[in-house]
């Protein structure tokens, strides 16, 4: 009985020692950012890294004495990267901890929550990694803006290359595997309307749709050998792709099929799971790579992001690091976080010098669709432990112009239909 | 006997209406309500379960699936034809539950147990998969976002009433389901079904009953939370939210007949406070799942009552 009685003392006292040191101080002039970032399941890392990326932006430009005399403040709540949970959160940071921006989310259903809860409160919602293109096409409300590509221009990129790479390697037939969900549906859709669009002439021979976060991919691999594509676009994101590559490695697919992934493929995620397993000529991209461009601002991101958490980032922390320097930017234009019209007007247009842009060029937000422009490097895996513990990067860039990457009028209004 | 009961009935809607009527006159901001209207949906959505759970003992993992379907007939409603057809979508959700549930109850009461429980998970993740992969028709992952309430419903003060008075009226319902002598016949299945048979009733066609009208308030809760939310999304089929109201009954008590409301307000609470400030919300849920089941294996409820019934028994001896 007495130890009953302890155990139940036990668990409260457990349970305030656990929240009790994140209890929040308050400061006089904050700009509030509410992210909402997943820190817990197969999008954990995203989410770790984006925190990482946005705490370590935030405090660049506070050591730098802040905004016009404003700091910036950052909470994360783990969405868990659930719709219902997050649009909750976000009605609590918009109403009660009065924030002034939303911020983060890696998953599209619960971006298309959140920009739900930013119209209707007329909450600024900055996104940085989620990439479903509709965010920024029929579903585009006034105060949301996107600060990382969309897979529309990850898949005009692609398209750019492939229609390059018939050239030099003629390929006819083309076949697409990816997780049986929106985001993997959009990916091939968005593809064949882009090889279209540049007058690539292809077949499509085959259509596979694993189930997202599946164990097991060795019926598709059987599949994709007998269907004999030229080549394999892959629309995975995550562990998914590791275990893909992982099981179709024995099948020896990746001498016998261009293997080819232009939205997430080339995360430094991959390379740092798969180390000397991942296969050289592998056609990757991703949203933001360590190793290009070569300038000084990505070298000095990459280094102090190394030097902060031990790891090299993902694409992710890029999108959550430009979207703290946006905000930032914003703010500095207007002079107070408060006047919501003026920031519209201040994000719509922002030119902004990120660690992804090579020097020839600056991204900027497209005032229409509120969608960041930016180029996009397509790269190849080859040998170079550089950047431990991957043994593979990318390289053999090809890079394509952002002015290119954006969907044309006719598709928006294809999507408005739909 | 019967008076005491009277007061302590009177005493809970009192208490009841007190603490929920109020916060929209406390409240400091919009989250609360959209709080409070969580642990009404929710709670009722656990009470609704606990009429097969804790009164008749069959254990479905699958009310998610009727708790979606109240939602998603919202949300596709409002969505093809317009807010208008926000409160006629409600109507349709509970009735198209009521046939589903007819349906599928007559299917899954066949069988009794680990079983049945199995069954109507199979049945939920049936449909979470059906709402998954259509996209063009539910929108897939990406769910339906854009759900508003017509009219002076719009105003979230006024939909939270609506909300309060549709729960309290369902709390209601159920109460009086429980104390009717239906409630008895199942209460009496849970302990010893054959000699339910024996006595002269059907037990399936009153196991029947309880499935379907247990699934009829699921839908009315998904198709109340999508006007709190707003948006909704497959994940209101799926097992981790049958699984959340299982918790929730177990935390508050399954025996008792107000303890699943009672488990849904402290796990939404626990969610909403320990949430923001730490990621680790998963583990305090943890703690107190284990100090529940190891302690207080009675629910909150069930234990509160043990622990008066006792300090009476004591008064009761010394004077």
């Amino acid at each position: 009985m007495l130890k009953r009685k302890y155990f139940l003392w036990f668990i409260p006292a457990l349970v305030l020692c656990l929240v009790l040191p994140f209890s929040a101080s308050g400061q006089e002039k904050v700009i509030k950012i509410g992210g909402l970032y997943p820190m817990t399941g197969r999008a954990g890392l995203y989410g770790l890294d984006s925190v990482d990326a946005a705490e370590m932006a935030i405090e660049e430009i506070n050591g730098k004495g802040g905004v016009n005399g404003y700091k910036l403040e950052f909470t994360n709540t783990d969405s868990k990267a659930k719709p219902d949970y997050s649009v909750m959160v976000a009605k609590r940071y918009v109403t009660q901890d009065k924030v002034h921006f939303l911020f983060g989310v890696v998953s599209s259903a619960v971006g298309l929550a959140v920009t739900e809860v930013s119209k209707q409160n007329k909450k600024i919602f900055i996104g940085t990694d989620h990439a479903s293109t509709q965010l920024t096409t029929d579903k585009l409300q006034p105060y949301y803006f996107r600060v990382s590509n969309n897979t529309f221009q990850s898949m005009a990129a692609g398209a750019l290359y492939l229609k390059e790479l018939q050239k030099t390697k003629p390929w006819k037939t083309i076949a697409y595997i990816g997780p049986d969900y929106a985001y993997g549906h959009d990916q091939w859709d968005e593809l064949k309307f882009n090889l279209t669009r540049f007058g690539v002439e292809f077949k499509a021979v085959g259509e596979y749709w694993p189930k997202l976060f599946a164990p097991d991919y060795t019926a598709f691999i059987t599949s994709i050998i007998n269907d004999k594509p030229d080549i394999l676009v892959a629309g995975f994101w995550g562990g998914d792709t590791v275990a893909f590559i992982k099981q179709a490695q024995p099948y020896d697919l990746f001498k016998k099929i261009l293997y080819f992934h232009p939205d997430a493929g080339g995360n430094y995620e991959l390379m740092a799971a798969m180390g000397t397993d991942l296969p050289e000529g592998l056609v990757l991209s991703a949203r933001h790579h360590n190793n290009w461009p070569e300038t000084e601002l990505n070298r000095d991101y990459v280094n102090k992001f190394f030097k902060r958490t031990g790891r090299y980032p993902t694409y992710a922390a890029e999108g959550a690091y430009a979207g703290i320097y946006a905000i930032a930017e914003a703010v500095n234009k207007v002079g107070n976080p408060d006047d919501t019209d003026a920031l519209l007007k201040a994000f719509e247009g922002m030119k902004i010098k990120l660690p992804e842009d090579p020097d020839d060029f600056t991204s900027y937000i497209d005032p229409k669709s509120h969608q960041i422009v930016q180029v996009q490097a397509i790269g190849v895996t080859e040998r170079n432990d550089k950047f431990p513990p991957a043994k593979l990067m990318l390289g053999q860039w090809k890079v394509y112009k952002a002015e290119d990457l954006l969907p044309p009028p006719d598709y928006i209004e294809q999507l408005k239909k739909k | 006997m019967k008076h005491r009961h009277r007061i302590k009935e009177v005493g809970f809607w009192a208490l009841f209406f007190l603490v929920f009527g109020l916060i929209p006159v406390f409240a400091k901001s919009e989250y609360h309500l959209v709080l409070a209207n969580h642990i009404l949906i929710w709670g009722m959505f656990a009470m609704a379960f606990n009429m097969l759970f804790g009164v008749t003992g069959m254990l479905s993992f699958g009310q998610a699936l009727y708790y979606g379907l109240g939602a998603y007939w919202v949300g596709l409603m409002v969505k093809t034809f317009g807010e208008a057809w926000f409160l006629p979508a409600i109507g349709f959700g509970v009735l198209s539950a009521v046939l589903l549930s007819m349906l599928i109850g007559l299917l899954v009461i066949r069988v009794s147990g680990v079983y049945f429980t199995v069954l109507t998970l199979a049945f939920g993740q049936l449909a979470w998969q059906i709402t998954f992969k259509w996209y063009h028709f539910t929108g897939g992952d990406d769910g339906i976002q854009g759900i508003m309430a017509p009219g002076i419903l719009g105003n979230h003060i006024v939909y939270y009433c609506f909300t309060l008075l549709l729960v309290a009226v369902s709390i209601w319902i159920l109460r009086r389901l429980v104390n009717s002598p239906l409630g008895l016949t199942l209460r009496c299945i849970r302990q010893n079904p054959d000699r339910v048979r024996f006595l002269g009733r059907r037990v399936r066609r009153n196991q029947l009953r309880i499935y379907v009208i247990s699934s009829s308030f699921a839908a009315l809760a998904g198709g109340l939370m999508s006007g709190v939310n707003n948006s909704i999304h497959p994940d209101m089929f799926y097992w981790t939210t049958s699984g959340e109201v299982i918790l929730m009954g177990v935390i508050g008590g399954i025996g008792q007949f107000f303890g699943p409301f009672i488990g849904a307000a402290v796990i939404i609470i626990i969610q909403d406070v320990v949430g923001a400030r730490t990621e680790y919300w998963s583990l305090i849920i943890g703690l107190v799942m284990m100090t529940m089941v190891l302690l207080l294996p009675r629910g909150l409820v069930g234990e509160i009552q043990a622990f008066m019934a006792r300090f009476k028994s004591g008064a009761g001896n010394r004077g």
